[in-house]
């Protein structure tokens, strides 16, 4: 019997790939979210994470921007 | 309500030693063209100006619409406000914009300028003054070379790209006008004349209120003690009553109010000519009884810090009268005829010695501008004994030879003072050349030093000449001002910034800024190169990255992203190609000692670092300097200020210490002296770019934000950075290194095995600007690595050497605090 699961399907970089993959490990494994890791590109997810992984990614970027004070 | 202008009599006077000719009405020749049109709509939007900037120059801080709590105007008491100007205030704002601006102050500044009235000829002036004291000046103006100049004077430049620049004043900057001579009128009057709009009150009661008080106040060296001297009693006795004044002060041994009077009448009559003009003369003849106390010499800073505009108000003037100075033998020096100061070097020297006497302060130049010159200059104009303080041994024998190659000076009549060669110093006047450190060390000297030191302390000095100003803690300031007693101070330095934000201190340490360069003007005129500026993106790859999003490898962050196979490979790319297209010479920079070990190894070539022995650190540059085998060097963070090594041009920066952008404009300033011939360098010629500044970023890491912070400076001056996202290109496969991944996974495991000291930062010993960047960024950590449990099962401490990772030798407790169960243990 075919069994299927919905999820959301993620293609991005290879850095944030890896920042996601990092952050599923980094959860107790009652709540891992990868269903399948694809390629270094391309991930397949539980659909109510992309909110998470959104805010996740743009906060990780903003560490990583200077903005000059003013 | 134009009269003045429309009477045709917008003839710019901005006196002499601002403009380098009188601009004459020509310029405003086409002002004859109907005005009804920018009469009948007078609003103005700023941010449609903005557009003239150049797209790679990111806007600067306060194009964003964003109120500003530090700066706004601050006035002083009520009753300080002398200077009525009446008779002017109906050239200037109207009533009803002017309280509309007032309403806006309250809560925040208001950024709506469509209520600000356009004069009629607006096209034909630079200016666009606000009222909360900031100005924009168009660079494209007929007008733009007088205006900078003016400007330069009296207020703080902010951001100055290639059209439009930023300036603010504050008070420090209208100090240092008065202070260059500048009088509160004459100021307000310029600005108006330049102004596109009428200019607002509020900056006009600003001007006012902030220069009320100046050149009331001088401080006097004679005969080596201090005196606060003015010719208005009550000035002087609102002084001395002060709490923190009245304890530096010496009071006389017989009573009375305890004020010497001394007649100093007209002290500058003809001789001087030509820096003099009539402004300056009538400012200086007023003078004519003077009142004095004497005060603690150790006491001079905090004094001088007690009277600045944001405590008394009465900030004062330091002048050295040196054509008047009997006391003190003459030194006999004259600069050499070949020595022929640069425009830019000329003004800088006017301001310092604007009304014939000289003025403590600061010079800002870029590097490679030729900043000696203007040191040895000065020191050549005053002719007593100068005091000459560098950073390290290496820029002393460079000053020694500074001097010598520039002015007449005898060898017998220079010294240099290190801890190598101690020259005793001979005759009654002359130059020593000596390093910071010399002077304000506290510990145990040799004997021989002791009385070097001893001999500086008792002597009065002419000019105290300090080098590379933004890089001595303020401590050390302190001590060696309080050692040496001088009549007049010049501090000279490329970049005016610090990350521990205590270059405002330097204002009554040394006194203001007198000068500073615009870089692109330079550039432009062919005295400093003409640098293209480049961030090369280089992707993490994927083990990499992975390995730099974990937890435990915090500490390694830095190895990891600097160590990245594709920086690596960029790198070794740019290398090969300016080698051998090009034939350029290469310096290329990491703070890493680890990282500069592998890069040098692997792609063979020399390094200097903190442990390179001297000998073997000149044989590298000697071999840099003449060999054509040796094109590329390696150098930690040693070689950012102080080694000199005029044939490269070209940059590459692999790894950097954090967000510091005095560093990154240092390490420009490495390949800013101009070579080869000024007609290629100019716009349009040969080679328009011929130096090359690359710094190589790791994308999507910590990286990204210290290099765009360390970026701020440089594009301050006007530089923009070109992104390069492709680089190594495509093709270059496997002729470089790390194509493989096997290589990179080895390279990585190499990496993560190196111990956390390893991989850490050089330390320097006198980077202390570098430290208070450190303890400034809060970092994300686990609590298991403060406690030190980080899954070790054994280390080792060495107290003496591992004191940056936290852990620091225990003194044994005192048994009797001890916890009553522990009460009877040995100690």
């Amino acid at each position: 019997m075919v069994n299927a699961i919905k999820g959301v399907f993620i293609s991005c970089d290879i850095p944030m790939g890896q920042l996601i993959v990092n952050m599923n490990n980094s959860m107790p494994s009652s709540q891992r979210f990868i269903i399948h890791v694809l390629d270094s590109t391309h991930l397949f997810v539980l659909p109510h994470v992309e909110k998470m992984i959104r805010s996740a990614i743009a906060e990780f970027r903003n560490q990583n921007s200077y903005e000059k004070p003013t | 309500m134009y009269v003045d202008e429309e009477a045709g009599l917008v003839r710019l006077t901005i006196s002499s030693s601002f403009s380098s000719k009188p601009v004459t009405d020509s310029s405003f020749r086409n002002r004859t063209r109907p005005e009804s049109k920018s009469e009948s709509s007078p609003s103005l939007r700023l941010d449609s100006t903005y557009n003239l900037q150049r797209n790679s120059t990111p806007p600067c801080s306060s194009l964003r619409e964003r109120g500003r709590s530090s700066k706004k105007m601050k006035y002083g008491g009520k009753d300080d406000q002398k200077m009525k100007n009446t008779q002017n205030e109906e050239y200037y704002l109207g009533d009803d914009a002017d309280e509309d601006s007032r309403d806006g102050e309250g809560e925040k500044m208001n950024t709506d300028f469509s209520k600000l009235e356009l004069k009629p000829d607006h096209g034909n002036r630079p200016l666009w003054a606000c009222a909360d004291g900031r100005i924009f000046l168009e660079t494209f103006s007929p007008l733009y070379k007088q205006a900078y100049d003016f400007l330069i004077a009296i207020a703080e430049p902010v951001c100055r790209p290639e059209s439009m620049h930023e300036y603010n004043l504050t008070p420090h900057s209208l100090y240092a006008a008065v202070s260059v001579g500048l009088e509160t009128e004459t100021i307000i009057s310029v600005l108006n004349k330049l102004s596109k709009t009428k200019l607002p009150k509020d900056m006009i009661d600003f001007i006012n209120a902030s220069t009320a008080n100046y050149g009331k106040v001088k401080l006097v060296l004679k005969k080596n003690r201090y005196f606060i001297e003015s010719p208005f009693p009550d000035v002087l006795k609102k002084l001395g009553n002060d709490v923190v004044i009245s304890k530096a002060r010496f009071y006389e041994p017989y009573g009375g109010d305890g004020f010497t009077v001394g007649k100093t009448s007209g002290e500058l009559e003809a001789g001087h000519g030509e820096l003099l003009n009539a402004a300056e003369l009538a400012a200086a003849a007023e003078e004519k009884e003077t009142h004095s106390f004497e005060i603690d010499p150790a006491l001079v800073e905090t004094v001088k810090q007690r009277c600045l505009p944001s405590e008394l108000n009465y900030p004062m003037l330091e002048e050295y009268d040196f054509r008047n100075d009997n006391v003190n033998p003459d030194l006999d020096m004259e600069l050499k005829p070949h020595a022929q100061p640069r425009p830019y070097q000329e003004k800088s020297l006017s301001k310092m010695f604007g009304n014939g006497r000289a003025r403590s302060g600061i010079i800002v130049l870029p590097c490679g501008a030729g900043k000696s010159l203007v040191g040895v200059s000065a020191a050549a104009r005053i002719k007593k004994s100068c005091l000459c303080l560098a950073t390290n041994a290496v820029s002393v024998d460079q000053w020694a030879f500074q001097f010598k190659l520039w002015s007449t000076i005898r060898d017998d009549q220079i010294c240099r003072f290190t801890s190598d060669s101690k020259e005793r110093f001979r005759g009654n006047a002359g130059v020593v050349v000596t390093t910071y450190n010399m002077v304000a060390f506290g510990g145990k000297r040799s004997e021989e030093s002791e009385k070097i030191i001893e001999e500086m302390r008792n002597r009065e000095w002419g000019l105290l000449l300090m080098d590379e100003v933004h890089v001595v803690p303020a401590q050390m300031f302190r001590k060696v001002i309080s050692i040496t007693k001088s009549h007049c101070k010049l501090g000279l330095t490329a970049t005016l910034v610090r990350e521990d934000e205590k270059i405002t201190d330097l204002n009554f340490l040394i006194g203001p800024k007198l000068y500073e360069a615009n870089w692109l003007d330079l550039v432009k005129g062919g005295f400093i190169a003409n640098v293209q500026c480049a961030e090369v993106w280089c992707p993490m790859t994927k083990e990499f990255f992975a390995e730099y999003l974990k937890k435990e490898n915090s500490k390694k962050k830095q190895a990891l992203y600097v160590m990245n196979p594709n920086k690596f490979r960029a790198c070794e790319f740019l290398i090969r190609f300016h080698e051998q297209q090009r034939g350029d010479k290469i310096i290329v920079f990491a703070d890493n000692l680890f990282a500069l070990t592998e890069y040098a190894m692997k792609l063979r070539k020399p390094m200097i670092y903190g442990a390179t022995s001297h000998i073997e650190r000149t044989k590298i540059l000697e071999a840099f300097k003449t060999s054509k085998d040796v094109n590329t060097v390696f150098l930690s963070k040693v070689g950012d200020n102080s080694i000199d090594i005029p044939e490269a041009n070209v940059i590459i920066q692999i790894s950097s210490h954090a967000g510091s952008r005095r560093q990154e404009a240092q390490r420009l300033g490495r390949i800013l002296r101009a070579k080869g011939k000024i007609e290629d360098r100019m716009a349009g010629g040969k080679e328009e770019y011929n130096a090359f500044f690359y710094s190589l970023v790791s994308t999507d890491t910590q990286e990204m934000y210290y290099s765009t912070k360390r970026q701020q400076f440089l594009i301050d001056q006007g530089y923009s950075f070109k992104v390069i996202t492709s680089l190594p290109p495509a093709d270059a496969g496997s002729s470089l290194s790390y194509h493989s991944q096997e290589e990179q996974l080895s390279l990585l495991a190499k990496v993560l095995n190196a111990g956390d000291d390893l991989v850490g930062l050089e330390q320097l010993e006198e980077d202390t600007d570098g430290m208070a960047l450190q303890a400034a960024r809060r970092r994300k950590g686990l609590m298991s690595e403060m406690s030190g449990a980080k899954g070790f099962v054994y280390q080792e401490f060495n107290s003496g050497r591992h004191k940056s990772s936290g852990q620091q030798s225990r003194k044994p407790r005192d048994p009797t605090k001890r916890h009553q169960l522990f009460k009877k243990r040995f100690v």
